[in-house]
């Protein structure tokens, strides 16, 4: 192995010269055409927040809202708040002085359509302890040319039970673009997610659908986690299928250039990630098309991978319940695996086929010796049955006996031969 | 449609009027340029629009001389707003009390907390001129606390409620005899509750019991402020100092360093990260009784902190004050990096001090 790694690191000036990470600041439309609110205009929009009254709607008329306050909706229900379309209504956030994210809700039944959401220097539109929370045609970005300035969360629902996410439009994020924390009851739909560290991103939370969006140009592409030491403490039931999870190369902006990883963990997550899963409980990943993701196209890890501590009250850090079946995969060819991150390191050098190789399947194989001796037993649940998976890169590491002894297996028959019945239940979102 | 392009050109020209005026309303930096203000009765229909109409303060407005319905009182540690200074009243209703329970003060319904933001011109003076920027009304009406903003005009005379808050420059010299220039924020209406808030529910912070069993000069007498206000009349269910909690003030330097610090980030940021708080999200609860080491940020990664984690991996780590989010957050002045989120704009050096040494005295990890 030491030999393999000297041998690969002394070409790595070369191959970082053709790992560069992608990126970009494409907007879905230029605002700036759009015609500016009065003063007048842009105070009633924020009464309109202060004084809603329940059953009602905020509209918000076409134009671009400059606001220096944030718009806050407390503790109201039925209320609709809607835009003339996400190409004609703007709220810019750019000069808000003070407060954490440019939207924030909170109440009961809440909807909001059809607006854009500009440059808060925080989150973008956050809803917390919310139930019914419904985000449909809402566009939420950042213009800054230099990303580094961009804000955390675009669209951001935390500690809510019952939200819709559906045809939205989040770019840009430092972290993730869709957000979904500690909360439960879940769809995330038919949206796009491009060119944000993390595309869309499901943590701490239970029973979420993950269906028919597109996560491209990201650093990940769809990511599901489980942190340690939070309220809601851990979470499972997710599917994610007939997604479009592609050429998720952008490179990880989450802290500058040059800098490494902080303690926000998506600041580890390897430029070219399709999905990632990390200390993720009962999750089935199925009829996605997952290409051209440099590094790989699904990770499989466990929490200890980070290096941050592992131990929390009601909160288990080991990935356990996987199903992952008839995805479509298309390794990239012209890129090769992530440099940045420890994780792209990892791939990059001891992956079972060779290095430099992009993977389609990686597992960490960090397993919980409580369960089993030796990871044949398959402890933790991790099943995979990809048709022509024998022509697929799969590779499993051993990484529970220190740096100097990394391992890696191509053994996904240790893995075929099982399936894990995910359940998840979307009908109590229909009529939201 | 001939005709109509004199009425036309009329519309664009009174449009473009309108709209010329208001450009210069929006760039005026003090929303309270004074205009003369409408009488108001004062129908018991809350809110009023001018502070005056409650009638709290006898005499002239800027001397907030309370009226004899109106009681001073302070917390024991402050909450830190921009360096401001402020006075604190509240008002019981005639025949009611307030009642103790448990750490909360139980106000009765019709009770108002009457809390005036102000900055004397010479700090080093702070008895002499002052402005008053802002007068904030916690109202605990028939369906709970409701808040409601006023911001003073340049006269000093009166103060007018403006629900979607206000921005101000307000220049000061400092202790050390600096000058000093602050962009003032006042809140909107439901940006208090970004702070105000328990379990969702609006909620007062400073007036809970700990930070009223203490001694405070009303001018004419020095006395505990549950003992004054039970003498009042105002107070059930006190039973001595003793029998109720205490806390101390953080600028007590006779103090220990760990309880001056715990005393300063239960002031300053426990009514968000808390259990009850908008900041649960985070698992990081700053309560002046918080035992558990995770829950006080000790070797704890951030969850959504974003840029506001820097280059920096644990909120607290032992004896590093310069490698903990804490202080990088408390030492910005960045949106979106900067905590509290709100009320400040300016570092407050004395906090930072204060939350660096206590993490520098923690044993480190080994």
């Amino acid at each position: 192995m030491r030999k393999l790694l000297r041998y690969f690191f002394a070409f790595l000036p070369i191959a970082g010269f053709f790992s560069c990470g992608t990126t970009t600041t494409e907007q879905t439309f230029d605002s700036t055409t759009l015609t500016r609110a009065s003063q007048e205009e842009v105070e009633k929009v924020i009464e309109d927040f202060i004084m809603a009254e329940d059953s009602s709607t905020i509209e918000i008329p076409a134009g671009f809202f400059e606001l220096n306050t944030q718009l806050i909706l407390d503790n109201k229900s039925h209320i609709k708040i809607k835009g003339a379309g996400m190409d004609q209504t703007v709220l810019s956030f750019r000069n808000l002085k003070s407060g954490g994210e440019g939207v924030k809700i909170v109440g009961n039944n809440i909807s909001v359509e059809d607006l854009s959401i500009e440059d808060a220097p925080g989150d973008g539109i956050k809803a917390q302890h919310t139930d019914g929370i419904t985000f449909r045609r809402i566009n939420v970005t950042w213009t800054n040319g230099d990303k580094s300035k961009n804000g955390t969360y675009a669209i951001y629902p935390v500690q809510c039970k019952n939200v819709v996410i559906d045809e939205c439009i989040a770019s840009h994020s430092k972290d993730a673009g869709i957000y979904v924390g500690q909360s439960e009851n879940i769809v995330v739909k038919n949206s796009l997610a491009f060119g944000n560290v993390a595309g869309i991103e499901i943590e701490n939370s239970d029973n979420a659908e993950v269906f028919g969006n597109t996560a491209r140009d990201n650093s990940g592409g769809i990511l599901v986690f489980n942190l340690p030491g939070l309220p809601k403490s851990d979470g499972k039931g997710t599917k994610i299928y007939d997604n479009d999870i592609i050429d998720n190369n952008h490179e990880n902006f989450a802290t500058p250039l040059g800098e490494g990883p902080n303690g926000n963990t998506v600041t580890m997550i390897p430029p070219g990630s399709g999905v990632v899963l990390l200390a993720a409980k009962e999750v089935e990943i199925y009829n996605n098309r997952i290409l051209r993701n440099k590094t790989a196209g699904v990770s499989i890890a466990s929490y200890q991978i980070t290096g941050f501590p592992a131990e929390a009250p009601n909160w288990s850090p080991y990935t356990v319940g996987v199903f992952v079946h008839d995805n479509q995969y298309e390794k990239e060819t012209l890129n090769m695996p992530d440099l940045t991150r420890e994780l792209g390191q990892l791939v990059s050098v001891h992956n079972a086929y060779g290095p430099g190789l992009t993977q389609d399947i990686i597992y960490d194989g960090i397993w919980d010796k409580s369960i089993s001796e030796t990871i044949e037993t398959n402890p933790m649940k991790i099943c995979i049955q990809e048709k022509g998976i024998e022509n697929l890169y799969f590779t499993r590491f051993y990484l529970m006996d220190g740096e100097e002894n990394i391992e890696s297996f191509k053994d996904y028959q240790l893995f075929q031969n099982c399936t894990v019945t995910v359940r998840t239940d979307s009908s109590g979102l229909v009529g939201l | 449609m001939k005709k109509m392009n004199w009425k036309l050109a009329i519309c664009t020209l009174g449009l473009s009027l309108a709209f010329l005026i208001s450009c210069q309303k929006a760039d005026q930096k003090s929303p309270s340029k004074s205009k003369p203000f409408e009488e108001e009765a004062a129908t018991g229909l809350f809110p009023y629009k001018r502070l005056s109409t409650y009638g709290f303060f006898t005499g002239e407005m800027k001397n907030l001389e309370p009226n004899q319905e109106v009681i001073l009182y302070k917390p024991a540690s402050s909450l830190f707003t921009d360096y401001a200074l402020k006075s604190r009243f509240v008002f019981i209703p005639a025949g009611q009390k307030a009642k103790i329970d448990g750490s909360d003060l139980d106000l009765p319904k019709g009770s108002v907390l009457i809390k005036n933001f102000y900055y004397p011109t010479d700090f080093r003076k702070p008895e002499g001129e002052r402005r008053i920027i802002e007068t904030r009304l916690l109202i605990n009406e028939e369906m709970g606390w409701v808040a409601y903003p006023y911001v003073w005009n340049e006269e000093q005379t009166d103060a007018v409620l403006k629900v979607v808050g206000a921005e101000t420059e307000v220049s000061f010299i400092d202790y050390s005899g600096k000058d000093q220039i602050i962009n003032y924020i006042v809140p909107n209406k439901n940006q208090c509750k970004s702070c105000h808030n328990k379990s969702e529910q609006m909620a007062p912070i400073g007036v809970k019991i700990q930070h009223l069993n203490n001694e405070l000069d009303y001018g004419t007498v020095k006395k505990n402020q549950l003992e004054y206000l039970s003498e009042l009349g105002k107070l059930e269910g006190f039973e001595g100092e003793s029998a109720h909690p205490a806390m101390i003030n953080y600028e007590d330097q006779t103090q220990s360093l760990e309880d001056r610090a715990m005393a300063y980030l239960d002031i300053n940021c426990s009514h968000c990260h808390s259990a009850e708080g908008p900041a649960s999200t985070s698992g990081l609860f700053l309560t002046y009784d918080q035992k558990e080491a995770m829950k006080l940020g000790i070797n704890k990664t951030p969850v959504a902190a974003g840029k506001g984690s820097g280059s920096f991996k644990f909120d607290i780590v032992p004896g590093q004050a310069d490698q903990s989010i804490l202080t990088h957050r408390m030492n910005s002045t960045e949106v979106g990096v900067a905590m509290p989120e709100l009320g400040r704009s300016t570092v407050h050096r004395e906090g930072v001090e204060l939350i660096r040494q206590w993490i520098n005295s923690m044993e480190p990890e080994k």
